[in-house]
C-alpha cells in the first residue's frame, strides 16, 4: 500500500477513537441543547469536573479511570440534577441571552472553584495501560488506552440511544420537546422529566471526562474548548438528532485528526471553528439533514 | 431612554470634567491604572452596548475587535505608518472585519449568533497565536502612544475621551430613529422585518460602530502594556468581561455599562490579593444572581422601580421580557 494511503488511513482511524469521545460529549449536548433547547454554555465545565472527580479517586484512591468514570458520571448525574433544580429550571422559560448568560457564569463558578480547590498545576495521570506499546497490525498501529475508551464510549453511545428511543422516560423526554403545552396534558411531569434529562446529559459529560482523564493533561481550564466542540458536534449532526450528534462526533474526530496530520495540530481547533461556520451558514440543518428528533 | 437636553448635557459635560481633573489627584500611577481600565471598560461597554443592548444581540466574540485594534496599530506602526494614523486604520480595518463578520453572523439568531461570533473570534485567535508575521505565541511589543513623563495621566484622558464618546454615540442611538430600529429588532425581530425595517442593515451598522469604539480601546489597551500576546488581547474572557458589564449595569440603558465597568473591575481589584487568580469567581456569582433576581441589571432594575413608584406598570420591557424565540 502507498505510504500517503495509509497514513491517510492511520489519521482516520484515529480520529475515529477520539471521536467516540467527542460523540459521547455532543449526544450529551444534544440532549440538552438540541432537544430540551436548554443552551448549556457550561457543557465543557462539567466534563472538567468529571475529570477531576475521576483524577481525585485515581490520586487518593489509586482508583483505575477506567473505573474511577463510572463515579464521575455518576456524581455529575447528581450534580447536574440539583444545578439544573437550582438555577436553570428558574430561567426554563426566559429567552436564550439569559440562558447562555446564566450557564456561562455556571462555568466561571465552576471553573474558579476548582482552580480555588486544587490550584492552577497541571495534572498528569500515568496508567500501566497508556504505557503499553501500541496494538500494532499491518501498517497500522493503535494506542490501547484509546481503543479501550473507544469500546466503553460505544457502549454507553449505543445505550443512550436505546434509552432516548424505547424507554417511557426516552419517549416522555421526545414528547416534550415536541409539544411542551400538551405533554403535561397526557401526563408527563414536565419539571421531572426535564431535570433528569438535564442531569443524564451532563452525567455523559462527566462519563467522557472520565475516560479522557489518561489521554489529557488536567487543569481548571481544561473543559474551556469542549464546550465549543460540543456545540460543533451538535451542529454538525443537525439539530435535537441524538444519533445525528454520535456521527457529528465522529466526524469532528477525524476532521481534527486529519488536520494534525496535514496541517499541525495547533490548527486543528480553529479548523473545527471553520468547519463550524461552513456548516452554520451553508447547511444550517447539519450534515445529515434530519430537523428534529 | 434619556434625552440630551437642557441640564443633562452640562451634567454630563461636569461628570467628564470631573473625571478629567481626576488624575491630578490621585497618588500614583498604580491607582491611575486602575481607573484607566475601569474608564476603558466603561467605554467599551458603552460599545457593546449599540449591539448587545440596544440591538439585543449577545455577541461574545467582541474581543475580535479589540484584538484588531491592538494588533493592527503595532504591525501598522511596524510598517512605518504614523503612530496615530495607525490607530486610526486599525480601528478602520476592525470595522471592515465587523462588515464581514456581521454579514454572515447576522443570518443566524439567538445561540447560534453567538456561538457564531465565539468561533470568529477564536479562529482570530489561533490564526495570530499560529502566525509568526502577526508575533505569534511570543506576541509584539507595541509603541507607546505618550511619553513616559505623563504616560498614564494621558492613557487615562485617552480612555475618558472615548468613553465620552460612545457615551454620545449611545445617547444618540437611544433617541433616534436608528435606535428605535435597533430596539424594535431586540424585541421582535420578525415584527420588525415585517413592519418594513432593514434588520440586517440596522444590525450590521451596529456592529460596526460598536467595532469601530472597540478597536481604538484595544488600540489603547495595548499601547498601555507595551506587548501583546494573543492570550492577552484576544482572550476569549474579554468578550465575556465586556458583556458582563454592560449586562450587571443594564444592557440598553445608557448609564448601565459605566455603573457596571466601575462595580465589577473595583469588586476584581478588591477580591484580586483574596482570590488571586480567581477572580473569575467574582464574575461568576455575579452573573448567576443578575440572571436570577436582577435580570435588566442595576441601573435597569433601578429605573422599573422608579416608574413602578411614580407611574402605573411601565410598558419598557427590556431584554429579560423577550419571548423566548416562539418556543423554537
Amino acid at each position: 500500500m502507498p505510504r500517503f494511503l495509509t497514513d491517510f488511513i492511520q489519521a482516520c482511524m484515529d480520529g475515529l477513537l477520539t471521536g467516540a469521545l467527542y460523540a459521547l460529549i455532543g449526544m450529551g449536548l444534544a440532549l440538552i441543547f438540541g432537544v430540551m433547547r436548554i443552551v448549556n454554555f457550561a457543557h465543557g465545565a462539567f466534563l472538567m469536573v468529571g475529570m477531576y472527580v475521576s483524577w481525585v479517586l485515581f490520586d487518593k484512591f489509586q482508583v483505575n479511570p477506567y473505573i474511577g468514570f463510572l463515579i464521575s458520571g455518576l456524581f455529575l448525574f447528581v450534580f447536574g440534577y440539583l444545578v439544573y433544580r437550582a438555577l436553570i429550571q428558574p430561567i426554563r422559560d426566559r429567552s436564550d441571552f439569559m440562558q447562555i448568560l446564566m450557564t456561562t457564569g455556571i462555568a466561571l463558578i465552576l471553573v474558579d472553584s476548582v482552580q480555588l480547590k486544587f490550584g492552577a498545576d497541571y495534572h498528569q495521570t500515568i496508567i500501566d495501560l497508556t504505557n503499553r506499546p501500541p496494538f500494532s497490525f499491518g501498517a497500522f498501529t493503535l494506542n490501547r488506552a484509546a481503543l479501550l475508551s473507544f469500546v466503553i464510549a460505544g457502549v454507553f453511545i449505543v445505550g443512550l440511544q436505546q434509552f432516548v428511543v424505547r424507554s417511557r422516560t426516552g419517549q416522555a423526554l421526545r414528547a416534550i420537546a415536541q409539544n411542551r403545552e400538551v405533554a403535561p396534558l397526557m401526563g408527563i411531569n414536565v419539571t421531572m422529566i426535564q431535570g433528569f434529562s438535564f442531569a443524564l446529559g451532563i452525567a455523559m459529560a462527566g462519563l467522557a471526562g472520565g475516560l479522557l482523564l489518561p489521554a489529557l493533561y488536567l487543569f481548571p481550564s481544561v473543559g474551556e474548548d469542549y464546550t465549543l466542540k460540543a456545540f460543533v458536534i451538535v451542529v454538525l449532526g443537525g439539530m435535537g438528532s441524538i444519533e445525528g450528534a454520535a456521527i457529528g462526533g465522529l466526524v469532528l474526530g477525524m476532521t481534527e485528526s486529519i488536520t494534525s496530520a496535514y496541517l499541525g495540530q495547533q490548527w486543528a481547533l480553529a479548523v473545527d471553528f471553520i468547519l463550524f461556520l461552513l456548516v452554520l451558514s451553508l447547511k444550517p440543518s447539519g450534515i445529515f439533514g434530519r430537523q428534529r428528533a | 431612554m434619556t434625552a440630551l437636553r437642557g441640564w443633562r448635557i452640562f451634567a454630563l459635560l461636569g461628570v467628564t470634567a470631573v473625571f478629567a481633573c481626576l488624575p491630578l489627584f490621585l497618588p500614583n500611577d498604580y491607582v491611575l491604572q486602575v481607573f484607566f481600565r475601569i474608564v476603558l471598560f466603561a467605554a467599551l461597554g458603552l460599545a457593546w452596548n449599540l449591539v448587545g443592548g440596544y440591538a439585543g444581540q449577545l455577541s461574545l466574540g467582541h474581543v475580535a475587535y479589540f484584538g484588531v485594534g491592538a494588533y493592527g496599530m503595532a504591525m501598522l506602526y511596524a510598517h512605518h505608518v504614523p503612530l496615530w494614523l495607525s490607530v486610526l486604520f486599525s480601528a478602520l480595518i476592525a470595522t471592515g472585519f465587523a462588515a464581514i463578520i456581521g454579514s454572515i453572523v447576522f443570518r443566524l439568531r439567538g445561540p447560534y449568533f453567538t456561538l457564531s461570533t465565539i468561533a470568529f473570534a477564536e479562529v482570530l485567535r489561533l490564526s495570530v497565536t499560529n502566525l509568526p508575521a502577526a508575533g505569534g505565541a511570543i506576541g509584539l511589543s507595541t509603541p507607546a502612544l505618550f511619553p513616559p513623563g505623563a504616560f498614564w495621566k494621558m492613557f487615562y484622558l485617552s480612555a475618558v475621551a472615548l468613553a465620552f464618546v460612545s457615551f454620545l454615540v449611545n445617547a444618540w442611538t437611544s433617541r433616534s430613529r436608528f435606535g428605535y430600529y435597533l430596539m424594535a429588532i431586540r424585541e421582535d425581530e420578525d415584527t420588525a422585518a415585517a413592519v418594513g425595517i432593514d434588520t440586517a442593515n440596522y444590525k450590521l451598522r451596529a456592529l460596526m460602530a460598536s467595532a469601530f469604539l472597540t478597536a481604538l480601546g484595544g488600540g489603547l489597551y495595548g499601547s498601555a502594556f507595551q506587548f501583546i500576546v494573543p492570550d492577552s488581547v484576544l482572550s476569549g474572557e474579554i468578550s465575556v468581561q465586556i458583556a458582563i458589564i454592560t449586562m450587571l449595569g443594564g444592557a440598553g440603558t445608557l448609564l448601565g455599562p459605566v455603573v457596571g465597568a466601575v462595580l465589577l473591575l473595583a469588586a476584581s481589584e478588591l477580591f484580586k490579593n483574596k482570590f488571586q487568580e480567581s477572580h473569575l469567581l467574582t464574575y461568576g456569582i455575579l452573573i448567576v444572581i443578575v440572571v436570577l433576581v436582577l435580570p435588566e441589571g442595576i441601573v435597569g432594575g433601578l429605573k422599573q422601580l422608579f416608574q413602578r413608584k411614580t407611574k402605573p406598570p411601565a410598558s419598557v420591557a427590556p431584554l429579560a421580557a423577550t419571548p423566548a424565540q416562539g418556543g423554537d
